[in-house]
C-alpha cells in the first residue's frame, strides 16, 4: 500500500478515505484506474486496532459518498475482518495441532522393566501450546525421559517446541549427564532462538534402571511415589529455564528408583488453576499419584486435576513405573541379522537379567552364550538377502531359559578357530541344545539364575 | 565403534590397551588397529584387557591370530587380564595360555 495514495492513506490513518475523482495522483493501483472508476470509498479492516487490509467500493460515474455509505461499508469491513481473523486462527490452530501430533510419540518405546503411560490435552482456547514429552533410548543403553514447556502458544510455540525436541535428542546422543545435555540445549537456544524460553526436566535412566539422574531447567519437579508411601514432589534443585542468559552451573540429582516405584512428570497446565495457588494444585497432584499401574495413575490424575472441562493451558502428563521383579514377563527381541545388532541384543539381555535378579556371573555367562548364538545367526544363517535373529528370555525358576532363533540354514563355519563359539556357549550354560531344523536353527540355553555353571 | 585401542611404544616394547567391547561388528577394526601398532617390529608385545567389558569368540580370534603371527617371529606376547575381569574366563576356556603368558596386571 503506497504511502499517500488511496489504500496507503487508509492503512496509515486507520480512517475511511473518499476520492471523488480518481487519477494517477491519488490512486496507485492501475487495475482500479484501468477499470474506469470515477469515485472511490475505502475503509480499513481492523482487528484490535491493527489494519489487516482495506475494503473499498467504487463507481463508474461521479458519486458523492455520504456518511451513511461510510458507516455501512465500515460495518461490512468489520465483519470481513472478523471472519478472516477466525479463519486464519483456525488454520494456525490446525497447523499447530498437526505439528504437535507429529512430534509427541505416538507410542512410547517398550523397555523391559519399565511401564509407561502419557496423556496430552490441548488448551480450551488457542489450541495447542508448546508442551512436549519424549522418551528415547541411547546407543549406550541409557533411557532419556523429557518433559518440557515452551513459553507461548499456538503455531509459533509448537514450531519452537519441534526444534527443541530434535535438538535435545541430538545433544543427548553426544553423551554426558543431564546437566551437560541441557547446557548444550541452552547454548543452542541462546544462539539460534534468542527470543525463546522453555522449561525442561531431563531424566536419564542408567541401563540397569537402578538409578536415575535428573536436571531441571525451571520446570516443576516430578512427583515420586515409593511403594506403600504417600507421593511427594521430588526434592531436587531447579536451575534457570532454557534461554535465560547468564553463566550458570546446572545441577543434577541422582535418585534410586526401587522396583515398584513410580515417577510422574507433568507440565504446569496440570497444576495451575486460575483463582487457586500453585501449592494447592501440587498438593492435589501428590494426593492423586500412587505407586500403581501407570494407566490408572494417569486416569486418576486427569480426572482429579483436569476433569471434563478442557484446561486453560495445555497439559502433558507422563508416568513411569519400575516393575517389580515378579512382574517381569518373558522378553522377546527381533533384530536384523547384522553385526551391529549384537550390541543391542546384549544391552537388552543385560537389562532383563538385572530385572529378574540374575547373579553377575550368570549375566556374564548368558551374555556370552546368547552373544555367540546370535553371532552364529548373523554370520552363518543367511545369504546376501539377510534375515532376522530372535531372542526370547524367560524365567523358569531357578533357571533362565534363553532361546536364540533364526530362519536360515547355518552354513558350516569356515576358517581357523571358527568353531570356538559353540565351545563357549556350552561352557557358559548348564544345558545347551542346538536344533538345526528345516525352517531354521534354534539354540536353547539353560542357566541357573545365581549358581555357577555346572561345567 | 564400541572398542578403543590405545598403543604406546617403549624401547622395544609395544603396549596395547583395548577397552570397551569386542564383537563381530568391530572385531575387524580392532584387529586392524592392533596390526598397525606392530608395524614397528617390537621385541615384546603386551595386550592389556583390563578395561575390556565384553568379548566373545570374535575377540578371542583376534588374540589367537596375533599369537600365531608373533610366535614364528619370536616376539614375546603377554596378555594382561585381571582375575575378576569379565573376559578372563573366556580366555582360560580358549586355552590361550598355551600360546602366551597371562598376567593379572601390568608390571
Amino acid at each position: 500500500m503506497g504511502k499517500g495514495f488511496f489504500a496507503g492513506r487508509i492503512a496509515a490513518e486507520k480512517q475511511p478515505v473518499i476520492i471523488e475523482k480518481v487519477d494517477h495522483t491519488n490512486v496507485l493501483n492501475p487495475i482500479l484506474r484501468e477499470r474506469g472508476l470515477y469515485s472511490l470509498l475505502g475503509v480499513p479492516l481492523l482487528i484490535s486496532g491493527t489494519v489487516t487490509g482495506v475494503l473499498h467500493v467504487g463507481t463508474l460515474t461521479p458519486r458523492r459518498f455520504t456518511d451513511n455509505d461510510v458507516r455501512l461499508l465500515q460495518i461490512v469491513a468489520d465483519r470481513v475482518a472478523f471472519a478472516t481473523q477466525s479463519r486464519r486462527a483456525e488454520i494456525e490452530r490446525t497447523a499447530a495441532t498437526v505439528l504437535q501430533r507429529s512430534l509427541l510419540p505416538a507410542q512410547l518405546p517398550v523397555v523391559s522393566g519399565l511401564e509407561m503411560a502419557a496423556r496430552y490435552v490441548p488448551a480450551e482456547h488457542g489450541g495447542v501450546g508448546g508442551d512436549w514429552y519424549d522418551v528415547f533410548t541411547l546407543p549406550s543403553g541409557w533411557l532419556c525421559i523429557v518433559i518440557g514447556d515452551v513459553v507461548g502458544r499456538g503455531l509459533i510455540a509448537a514450531d519452537v517446541m519441534g526444534r527443541l525436541h530434535s535438538a535435545l535428542r541430538a545433544y543427548a546422543l553426544l553423551g554426558g549427564d543431564p546437566t551437560e545435555v541441557l547446557g548444550r540445549l541452552d547454548q543452542h537456544v541462546q544462539h539460534f532462538d534468542p527470543e525463546t524460553m522453555a522449561t525442561v526436566v531431563l531424566a536419564m535412566f542408567e541401563p540397569s534402571l537402578e538409578r536415575l539422574h535428573l536436571s531441571s531447567a525451571g520446570h516443576p519437579p516430578p512427583v515420586l511415589a515409593l511403594p506403600d508411601h504417600p507421593a511427594a514432589l521430588l526434592d531436587m534443585p531447579s536451575d534457570p529455564p532454557i534461554g535465560v542468559r547468564g553463566g550458570l552451573r546446572r545441577r543434577a540429582t541422582t535418585i534410586t528408583l526401587p522396583p515398584g516405584a513410580l515417577l510422574c512428570f507433568y507440565t504446569d497446565g496440570l497444576v495451575e488453576r486460575r483463582g487457586s495457588s500453585l501449592d494447592v494444585g501440587l498438593e492435589r497432584l501428590c494426593a492423586s499419584v500412587m505407586a500403581g499401574p501407570v494407566d490408572s495413575v494417569c486416569a486418576k490424575v486427569m480426572a482429579q486435576l483436569v476433569g471434563h472441562d478442557p484446561p486453560g493451558d495445555d497439559v502433558a502428563l507422563l508416568a513411569v513405573r519400575r516393575q517389580d521383579s515378579g512382574e517381569i514377563g518373558p522378553f522377546d527381541l527381533v533384530k536384523p541379522a547384522l553385526p551391529w545388532s549384537l550390541r543391542d541384543i546384549r544391552l537388552e539381555v543385560r537389562r532383563w537379567l538385572s530385572m529378574v535378579g540374575a547373579a553377575p556371573r550368570t549375566v556374564a555367562d548368558l551374555l556370552i552364550a546368547v552373544g555367540e548364538a546370535s553371532t552364529n545367526a548373523v554370520e552363518h544363517a543367511y545369504g546376501p538377502d539377510g534375515g532376522t535373529v530372535t531372542v526370547h528370555m524367560e524365567l523358569q525358576p531357578p533357571n533362565v531359559l534363553a532361546t536364540v532363533r533364526d530362519t536360515g540354514r547355518w552354513r558350516p563355519p569356515h576358517g581357523v578357530g571358527r568353531g570356538r563359539g559353540i565351545l563357549f556357549m556350552r561352557n557358559c550354560s548348564d544345558d545347551l541344545r542346538i536344533d538345526h531344523g528345516q525352517s531354521g536353527t534354534t539354540v536353547v540355553i539353560r542357566r541357573h539364575l545365581t549358581e555357577q555353571a555346572s561345567r | 565403534m564400541t572398542a578403543r585401542v590405545e598403543t604406546r611404544a617403549e624401547d622395544g616394547a609395544m603396549h596395547i590397551a583395548v577397552s570397551g567391547e569386542i564383537d563381530l561388528a568391530n572385531a575387524a577394526a580392532v584387529e586392524d588397529q592392533i596390526r598397525e601398532a606392530l608395524s614397528h617390529s617390537p621385541e615384546t608385545v603386551s595386550v592389556d584387557l583390563t578395561d575390556l567389558t565384553y568379548m566373545d569368540s570374535a575377540g578371542i580370534r583376534i588374540l589367537f591370530t596375533l599369537a600365531y603371527r608373533l610366535k614364528p617371529l619370536r616376539i614375546m606376547l603377554r596378555l594382561i587380564v585381571p582375575l575378576d575381569s569379565p573376559t578372563r574366563r573366556l580366555i582360560e576356556l580358549s586355552g590361550f595360555e598355551s600360546l602366551a603368558s597371562l598376567q593379572p596386571q601390568s608390571q
